[in-house]
């Protein structure tokens, strides 16, 4: 495997850890426009408290 | 934030909280003009004062805990107490939305009441004195208009203020006003002398005895609210009184009172409290309303619409036909959405497309030198043929097309004509006119001029790019059903739906309740699930919570819309007619389930608020679609491009992990994995490795189904994405468009993503109820599916057998479950 395999495969590999870590993390995001576990997601789908828990108001900052 | 200021919006539902909620912080919360949209509380930070939080209440009529989103507010407003109250109520239904005012004012906390849609009241020619209802109901009252932002930060401002005043207010608290003072659920957070100026609506004797009570709870509950908690101990509220511990000699004074003032005014408690409420109200509104006397008596426009719209016969056809209408602009053949997305998989995603209204002709010398490029096309495939039926030793060549299967008409072949046909090459379309390069053409050339193997490039062109472009290729589509329903939604027509829906619910025994989650779920089934909580009936809501992932979400749009563009291009109907199997699996469904133990109750009352019809707001319209996009396109990065890199990585290599070349695919992890399971899948006509990895990797996001069976059948005949599908189905059923419709049905029907399981294990309360839900959802999938397929090959001329003979059992299964008569305790 030359170096430019070897990088291209570190990136698409690294991305998709990436991807995984930040869906494990935030939660995934839904049709409705926002994350699952984020409460200002603005889906409804974050719901009880462990939604709250996880939840960092994504407006309204100024 | 341990010395922010708390603002808490509260009123009816469908009343504008959440439009305001999103004006005053930026958010961008989902709003919906049907009730129910919020029930759970949201936070935001107002603009321009990072201290003080805003919280968006779910709408409750009252402040009786009958509901999940009712205890939701009651416990919020009376526990943990914020430090203001900013009362939204609508302006067109003031009457109405005072009701909970009165018993917000009576909590005791500073309040301002923001006055709603008064663009909408101005508009009717209506009146309404400000002044003499904020002297009723002793609070602050501006007028706003939060659809049009106007007014809404000027009363947040108001009631942060108040809260402000009521925090630093010591001074006026030892005036006796008392407005403003903070307690927690628990007890003063400081010591308090009076209770707050609170308005009296009630009559003399019902009056005093609410004192008694006052007298009586001193000390056990917060001063400030001592008039509201010594209403709801008059009401017999069981949840207050069991929450102040009152004892048994204090209940029985308490109780006298209650019984002489009953006895005087011939009521129950509970109706004595509604009735002077409203009373109250009246009078009030005698007082402050001024109704345009033009207007009186007159139908106005939104009746007039509704007349025809909610018609008892009429209703069910247009909105069937407003069905259809959105699935034609998104599958039809040469309609909007199939245009867009042909240029999308073919052009703008893969290798790139000539720009419109520019010629096309051929640039460069040679074979195709002013040739149009679908001329230039056609002429290589000619050579091809001439080339093939000369090797083969034919006379006569002939074109056929991949689609159609049509031949064209045949040609003669000589030497001369073979010689030349074999020097044609492929004609590029960078030579014909403005071409502009696709994204994966602009991949695969980085690639190749970076020297990448052939391996790594097949990652990137075929795993990771090739499964997010098969659902990137579909935006066009979701984004058309998401624009029309943003439009019916804006519009007021969707809440006219639910009404219409209630009333067939209702003939099966159905509340029009459990409509609103399904409404929701047609842009995505977690929040359907979550708006079943407005439901109170427990086992209503448990079937509701069952059924409402039935209808097709965003995601699953995408599955309907690959197979209706590759096998029902000229049955566009197909599509429509998912919805509409979709809401009938949901009614039958429920009258099946009602006739089980487990779920017989009486239908629950359905109250539905219908909004004036308006024309929708570009921004309303946008900002619905777009939110819903944006999370379809964020899922096609951060759930499909992982999902396709580990399927290509299972289809690439074996169990010893040794590299396959594409021919020996069959030796992969992928292959024996689905192989395991295929024998599932059989009886449903796609019993193969590749339909059961896509359908078990649907349960990721359901519309990795499309990406996984872009990835699976890239080794079959074909030039296309899609046409290696089309050839996938072939190979695995004599009947390729009825296997194609049993996998749609079946991943369509059968339980949904993974996350939205997880919400229905969650809402269901127990594990033996969110088994219980996956497990009807895999038997009405698996069942329809079957049927759909064993009795189309049936009804096509396949024959009768095993499968067949069992999904006619399953079929009477279900009609018996439907059809027999309802149990005798469920009647009564």
């Amino acid at each position: 495997m030359n170096a430019a395999s070897a990088i291209v495969l570190a990136a698409v590999v690294a991305f998709a850890a990436l991807a995984v870590w930040r869906v494990m993390k935030k939660g995934a995001p839904c049709e409705c426009g926002g994350t699952r576990k984020s409460c200002g997601c603005g889906c409804g789908c974050c719901g009880g408290a462990e939604g709250r828990d996880n939840a960092s108001p994504k407006a309204g900052q100024d | 934030m341990a010395n922010s200021v708390k603002i808490a919006l509260a009123g009816n539902p469908n009343s504008g909280k959440t439009t305001l909620f999103n004006a005053l912080t930026g958010s961008e919360q989902y709003v919906g003009n049907w009730p129910g949209v919020t029930v759970e509380k949201k936070d935001g930070i107002l603009a321009g004062h990072r201290e003080v939080v805003i919280q968006d209440l779910p709408g409750i009529y009252s402040l009786s805990p009958y509901s999940t989103e009712e205890k939701v507010s009651r416990r919020f407003l009376v526990e943990e107490g914020p430090d203001a109250i900013l009362n939204i109520v609508d302006g067109t239904n003031i009457e109405r939305n005072l009701y909970l005012s009165t018993q917000l004012a009576e909590l005791g906390l500073p309040m301002v009441m923001a006055v709603n849609m008064m663009d909408v009241v101005r508009k009717n020619g209506d009146k309404i004195d400000f002044e003499k209802i904020a002297k009723a109901l002793r609070c602050e009252v501006i007028g706003i208009s939060a659809l049009k932002n106007e007014g809404g930060q000027e009363a947040a401002e108001k009631a942060v203020a108040m809260a402000k005043c009521g925090e630093q207010g010591i001074g006026k608290r030892e005036e006796g006003t008392g407005n403003g003072e903070r307690g927690t659920g628990n007890g003063e957070r400081r010591g308090l002398r009076r209770a707050p100026e609170v308005p009296h609506v009630f009559s003399g004797s019902v009056e005093h005895a609410i004192a008694h009570i006052e007298e009586s709870i001193q000390g056990k509950v917060p001063l400030r609210s001592i008039r509201w908690y010594a209403i709801k101990v008059f009401e017999r509220d069981r949840e207050v009184i069991n929450r102040i511990g009152l004892g048994v000699g204090e209940m029985k004074h308490i109780e006298e009172h209650i019984r002489d003032c009953e006895k005087e005014l011939g009521d129950d408690a509970e109706s004595i409290i509604t009735n002077q409420r409203y009373d109250f109200i009246q009078r009030l509104m005698d007082k402050s309303l001024a109704l345009n006397e033009k207007r009186k008596g007159k139908a106005t426009l939104s009746d007039r619409i509704d007349k025809v719209v909610t018609h008892r016969i009429w209703a069910i056809p247009i909105f069937i036909l407003s069905l259809c209408a959105m699935w034609w602009l998104a599958v039809a053949e040469n309609g909007p959405g199939t245009l867009l997305t042909d240029w999308a998989n073919d052009g703008f995603l893969a290798d790139g497309w000539h720009l419109p209204f520019t010629t096309h002709e051929c640039r460069e010398e040679g074979r195709y030198k002013g040739m149009e490029f679908e001329e230039a096309q056609e002429e290589f495939a000619k050579a091809e043929a001439t080339v093939q039926a000369w090797e083969a030793g034919e006379k006569k060549a002939s074109i056929e097309d991949e689609e159609t299967g049509e031949t064209s008409e045949e040609w003669d072949v000589d030497e001369a004509a073979y010689n030349a046909a074999k020097e044609a090459k492929e004609p590029d379309p960078s030579q014909f006119g403005v071409w502009v390069p696709g994204i994966g053409a602009l991949i695969t050339g980085a690639l190749e001029r970076s020297g990448v193997s052939d391996t790594v490039k097949s990652l990137v062109v075929d795993g990771a790019w090739g499964g997010v472009a098969t659902v990137l290729g579909f935006v066009p589509v979701i984004f058309i059903v998401f624009l029309f329903l943003a439009f019916l939604e804006d519009c007021g027509y969707m809440a006219r739906v639910a009404f219409i829906m209630d009333r067939i619910f209702r003939k099966f025994g159905l509340s029009g309740k459990s409509f609103i989650p399904i409404l929701i779920g047609k842009g995505c089934g977690v929040p359907a699930v979550m708006a079943t909580r407005t439901i109170e009936n427990e086992r209503a809501r448990r079937m509701t919570t069952i059924l409402a992932t039935f209808i097709p979400c965003g995601a699953k749009t995408v599955i309907i819309a690959m197979f209706a563009a590759l096998f029902f291009r000229e049955q566009w109907y197909v599509a429509a007619l998912m919805d509409v199997v979709g809401i009938a699996i949901i009614i039958l469904g429920g009258v099946a389930l009602k006739k089980t133990r487990l779920f017989k109750d009486e239908a629950a009352s359905f109250v539905l608020e219908l909004p004036a019809y308006h024309p929708p707001t570009i921004s309303g319209v946008w900002h619905h679609t777009w939110n819903r996009l944006k999370g379809y396109i964020l899922k096609a990065g951060l759930i499909i491009f992982p999902a396709c890199v580990f399927l290509w990585f299972v289809m690439h290599f074996d169990w010893s992990l040794n590299l396959l070349a594409d021919e020996e695919i069959e030796k992969s992890i992928l292959h024996d994995l689905g192989s395991w399971i295929a024998w599932f899948f059989e009886p449903l006509g796609f019993g193969s490795w590749q339909g059961a990895a896509a359908s078990v990797s649907a349960e990721i996001a359901k519309e990795q189904a499309t990406a996984t069976l872009g990835l699976v059948a890239a080794n079959m005949g074909g030039a296309t994405t899609g046409s290696h599908i089309q050839a996938l189905f072939g190979a695995v059923s004599d009947f390729p468009k009825l296997a194609a419709l049993s996998f749609m049905v079946f991943n369509l029907f059968v339980p949904p993503c993974m996350v939205a399981i997880a919400v229905t294990f969650r809402e269901m309360g127990s594990q033996k109820w969110g088994w219980f839900a996956v497990g009807f959802q895999l038997f009405v999938g698996y069942a329809l599916a079957l049927s759909v397929y064993r009795l189309g090959v049936l009804f096509a001329g396949g024959g009768f057998g095993i499968w067949t003979a069992l999904a006619v059992v399953v079929d009477l299964f279900c009609l018996w479950a439907i059809f027999r008569p309802a149990r005798k305790e469920a009647a009564k």
